[in-house]
């Protein structure tokens, strides 16, 4: 067997000890990483701007859109302001209370041996109801019985049409006057009545914004 | 394998090497970039939220155009009622000639006071208070006159009616009333 003699051991080994340094191992794994991330980064780069560019097309289309959209909702806020208004305006128109109604209803009640000489009729405040005074004069051989006869009419006659009706006596008393009615001589009464009803529903109904033709009323 | 010390230092070297390579990389090149992106991408859907909260809206206001038809041309209508100018100026000489036409001569009507409604709908309107007094009408006129006033008048509304026997001539009444108006403010 021959023998092999080694004489360039310590350049070996050297070299091997090169090759093996952990700090040219580390830059060439350094370099490595550093390649894959700049690939990764250029692939985000890209991604982004394909993104920027979905981007600019959505503000191209926000920017034709949005002076419509804007005309739009002002109109709507528009719409609706008048919509809200002529809903109360509505409301309120439904919920006067009409006098003339009221007066042929009067008018009515009063027998030809009573005469009203006043009325003061007042609306009372939030719609609570409607509070009249009448003053008058009635004629008979029971001038009381005909002031009478007249607020039991009136209480009647004005129930049929409102709720919570109340008419009494506010003063009733004998006159020294006497009055010549067909030719007979009577004794006079005079009287003061105090009306009250509340001719306003309980609660109000919801008005539509459809318009209503104004109510008709009984001359 | 044993390490030799030069071996560790360069080993250490290296890895401090590392972890400045990652921490520069993420911090000045991929989080910023990152970043960018997910701003853009949320600005994005929020356009696009926009866009199709937009037609919703713009179809809304069509529809809402048709349904307030009626809505606008009532408003139209009670608007019309209020002329331009100060009510004083042209409410008093509608009332009188108003009375005239219904056969009652004598009228006169002054502004009590003017308020504004707390209803935020009502902003645009005034309600004006005026004392409207007929010092000579018989009891049937007057009635009739008043229905026809509350016909044609929708946003007149009576508050106060005072009626009672004229002492020279018993024959007719003299009638006073209080009526509340909403007009347009000018």
């Amino acid at each position: 067997m021959a023998l092999h003699l080694n004489l360039l051991h310590e350049e070996i080994s050297e070299h091997r000890q090169r090759q093996r340094d952990p700090l040219k191992i580390g830059m060439i794994a350094l370099g490595i990483f550093g390649a894959l991330m700049f690939g990764y980064y250029m692939w985000n780069a890209y991604q982004t701007l394909e993104i920027k560019g979905r981007l600019t097309a959505a503000q191209h289309d926000w920017e034709k859109v949005e002076p419509e959209v804007v005309a739009a909702q002002k109109r709507a806020d528009e719409l609706n302001g008048i919509i809200g208004t002529t809903k109360v305006l509505d409301g309120m128109i439904d919920t006067r209370f009409y006098w003339a109604p009221f007066l042929e209803t009067l008018a009515r009640c009063v027998a030809p041996n009573a005469q009203l000489t006043s009325l003061d009729g007042l609306v009372l405040d939030d719609n609570k109801g409607i509070s009249i005074t009448v003053e008058g004069v009635a004629a008979g051989r029971e001038p009381r019985a005909a002031a009478e006869e007249l607020r039991q009419l009136l209480l009647e006659q004005i129930g049929q049409d409102h709720k919570d009706v109340k008419v009494e006596f506010k003063t009733l008393e004998d006159l020294d006057t006497i009055a010549n009615l067909g030719g007979a001589n009577m004794a006079m009464a005079r009287y003061v009545l105090n009306v009250a009803f509340n001719p306003f529903p309980a609660a109000k109904p919801d008005a539509s914004a459809a318009p209503r033709p104004p109510k008709e009323k009984p001359e | 394998m044993k390490l030799t010390k030069d071996q560790l230092q360069k080993l250490i070297l290296s890895g401090i090497g590392f972890v400045v390579l990652v921490y520069v990389y993420s911090t000045f090149f991929l989080g910023p970039l990152n970043k960018s992106r997910d701003s853009m991408l949320a600005t994005i859907k929020d356009l696009q939220t926009k866009i199709g909260a937009s037609k919703n809206e713009m179809h809304n206001a069509t529809t809402l155009e048709g349904q307030a038809t009626a809505a606008t041309n009532r408003f139209a209508a009670l608007k019309a009622l209020s002329p331009e100018g100060a009510p004083i100026a042209w409410f008093p000489p509608r009332i009188k000639t108003f009375f005239a036409k219904q056969n009652i001569e004598k009228s006169s009507t002054r502004l009590d006071n003017s308020s504004a409604f707390k209803q935020s709908e009502l902003s645009a309107w005034i309600k004006n208070t005026w004392q409207i007094d007929l010092p000579q009408a018989d009891f049937e006129t007057l009635g009739k006159a008043v229905a026809q006033l509350e016909s044609t008048e929708p946003l007149l509304s009576i508050t106060r009616l005072n009626i009672k026997t004229a002492a020279e001539d018993p024959q007719f009444q003299q009638a006073a009333l209080s009526a509340s108006t909403i007009m347009v403010k000018r």
